[in-house]
């Protein structure tokens, strides 16, 4: 007969060879006496124990509060829009024109501009106020942008899409975020560019 | 003195055991179930290329959209609604794609849809929607006209009310690389080159205006075959241009090829391309010579945005096998849109969904805001997303690595 026997032993069956067990009193015995002689030592030391990881389960597993949320990213929390145009600032060099931008800060502590530039060659452009300045969450500021023609020849003759280079800064992050000011932005800068260079041949 | 002994170790083990039990019955009463809520079944239809070339991308949405349903029904999100997902692969194709869309109207369960990838396949697809009522939130349509009408550039109409994105349309994707190109990179002479699809020719013609308004002079123009990898008559005709900068109006699996094969002929100026080809594929089939091509992408860099932490962390825990690739944080805000509609819909109607669900449902995503993986989601009157953030990529250390981020804000 070929095959394996049950894997399991059968009820009642038992191995043969299985040595017998030592009696237990005899393994127990030098515990036994051990544990007599130092009784109520072991038996503080036990109840100390399980004190001690109960107190400790609860303290690893005590209510906390989330931690606090990070501080967000000064340009998630930074929007730009354009408002109207602006009469240029006494003193301002000819072929200089100014508009109006809002800032807000929707959350998060203050942010500070450090820097308002605009991407095109033969431009330069200055804030009012000056930077560096703070805006705080729910205190919106109005900028004003005045930008000054340098070389009529390195101007774009229009833009769809022009933009603000500006700098912000909080206790996060600095960051350069580009804010593309929408169509009417690009309508007066595009109008601007014209009037301060149509009469120019640089 | 033994009994004693034996009470008192008793008492403090009880003690003991009594303190961990307490503790852990507090702990497993606040979690709520992870299994299903009961009572209703809502299905979230997914509408992706899950085969083909471009599938990297589809899966990344269908997971996404699988983690978003997941994660509606852990926190028991909508209470008495249970989120199931049902995604359809559409290969790309706009037969496929209207075919899927008729498959999910079909279905009462269904009641939105996240997709598709493409412009031109949301295009076979809205009216079916529309008809029904029933919500479409493309994550990764681009398309201005899609929300916009056909004339969206002199006069802006939305044709289909059901039709909402997360995405940032091409009208401001491809001025935005344009600017980039010419005041930061330099470059006043562009080859420009189109796959002829919806997103690729669109994205070309809005790169293009704003390149030539801005001074810059395009050299020469491609249409390619997007069936064929073999560019190199094209490749030639960049080289002889004396373009600096190719503009690429298409999708990776192409753009890859195109940029070896014009680096091979010799023409040693970067490739730049929409959120088409920004996917860790590109860079793969662009080979070594790809390095400082460039790509702009919707949304802001993922490592600036915390929310999308957690939407990393929680997508490496479920264990999808692929990455959620360039969309999966739109698709994960794009289905969470559709959650927040459908609980704004069931609250509304004392716990349960109303019998004309479908309509309420799409009437309720035009006033759906929440903090999502993105960021602000929320949606203008178009349908689009009132989030517009932008990002140029450029291809550093074999790695995307942003260098540009830009928000519109055209109000």
């Amino acid at each position: 007969m070929s095959g394996i026997g049950p894997l399991e032993p059968g009820e009642g069956t038992r191995a043969w060879d299985t040595a017998q067990e030592a009696p237990l009193g005899r393994r127990r015995a030098p515990l036994a006496a051990l544990y007599a002689r130092h009784r109520r030592a072991v038996l503080a030391l036990a109840a100390t124990a399980a004190v001690l990881a109960g107190g400790g389960y609860l303290y690893a597993t005590r209510p906390q509060q989330p931690p606090p949320p990070e501080v967000p990213y000064p340009a998630q929390v930074v929007a730009m829009s354009y408002l109207r145009d602006r009469a240029t600032p006494p003193g301002a060099p000819a072929r200089s024109f100014s508009f109006e931008v809002l800032m807000r800060v929707e959350s998060g502590p203050a942010v500070t501009v450090t820097r308002v530039t605009q991407p095109y060659a033969g431009l330069s452009a200055a804030a009012a106020p000056h930077v560096p300045f703070r805006t705080k969450a729910g205190a919106p500021r109005k900028i004003t942008i005045t930008m000054h023609v340098t070389e009529c020849g390195k101007v774009p003759k229009d833009a769809g899409m022009p933009f603000l280079e500006v700098t912000l800064r909080n206790t996060r992050a600095i960051q350069i975020q580009s804010f593309i000011l929408g169509p009417h932005y690009a309508q007066h800068l595009s109008r601007a560019l014209k009037v301060a260079c149509s009469n120019s041949g640089t | 003195m033994r009994q004693r002994s034996l009470i008192a170790i008793t008492a403090a083990l009880a003690a003991g055991a009594l303190t961990l039990t307490a503790c852990g019955s507090r702990d497993s009463g606040d979690k709520g179930s992870d299994s299903g809520n009961g009572g209703t079944t809502v299905t979230i239809g997914v509408d992706a290329p899950l085969t083909g070339d471009l599938s990297a991308l589809g899966l990344g949405i269908r997971n996404s959209v699988d983690l978003a349903a997941k994660q509606a029904n852990k926190k028991n999100y909508v209470k008495g609604i249970t989120f199931k997902v049902e995604s359809l692969d559409d290969q790309a194709q706009p037969s496929s794609g209207q075919t899927n869309a008729t498959k999910f109207v079909g279905e009462p369960g269904v009641l939105g849809v996240v997709g598709p990838l493409n412009s031109s396949v949301a295009q076979s697809m809205q009216k079916v929607f529309d008809d029904a009522k029933l919500v479409e939130v493309s994550p990764a349509n681009t398309s201005p006209d899609l929300t916009q009408g056909p004339n969206w550039r002199t006069s802006k109409s939305r044709t289909y009310k059901s039709y909402f994105r997360t995405a940032t349309t091409d009208a401001i994707q491809g001025p935005f690389a344009a600017q980039y190109v010419y005041n930061k990179a330099k470059k006043t002479k562009a080859f420009v080159i189109d796959d002829k699809k919806t997103y690729g020719a669109g994205l070309a013609g809005t790169f293009t205006d704003e390149f030539k308004k801005l001074g810059g002079k395009i050299v020469g123009t491609e249409h390619i075959n997007p069936d064929t990898k073999d560019f190199s008559a094209v490749a030639t005709k960049v080289k002889n241009s004396g373009a600096q900068v190719v503009y690429y109006g298409g999708e990776y699996p192409q753009a890859g090829p195109l940029s070896k094969q014009i680096k091979a002929a010799g023409a040693k100026i970067p490739l730049v391309g929409g959120d088409g080809i920004y996917a860790d594929d590109f860079i793969k089939l662009a080979g070594a010579s790809g390095t400082g091509d460039l790509a702009t992408s919707v949304g802001a860099p993922v490592e600036t945005l915390p929310s999308a932490k957690e939407f990393v962390d929680n997508y490496k825990a479920a264990g999808y096998k692929e990455a959620y690739a360039a969309y999966g944080g739109y698709s994960y805000d794009s289905a969470w849109s559709i959650i927040e509609a459908v609980k704004k819909v069931v609250d509304d109607n004392g716990g349960k969904l109303p019998s004309d669900a479908r309509a309420k449902i799409t009437a309720a995503m035009q006033n759906v805001s929440f903090d999502g993986v993105t960021g602000k989601v929320s949606f203008d009157e178009y349908g689009d997303a009132t989030n517009k953030q932008l990002t140029v990529y450029s291809v550093t250390g074999g790695a995307w690595k942003a260098v540009e981020s830009g928000t519109y804000n055209g109000s």
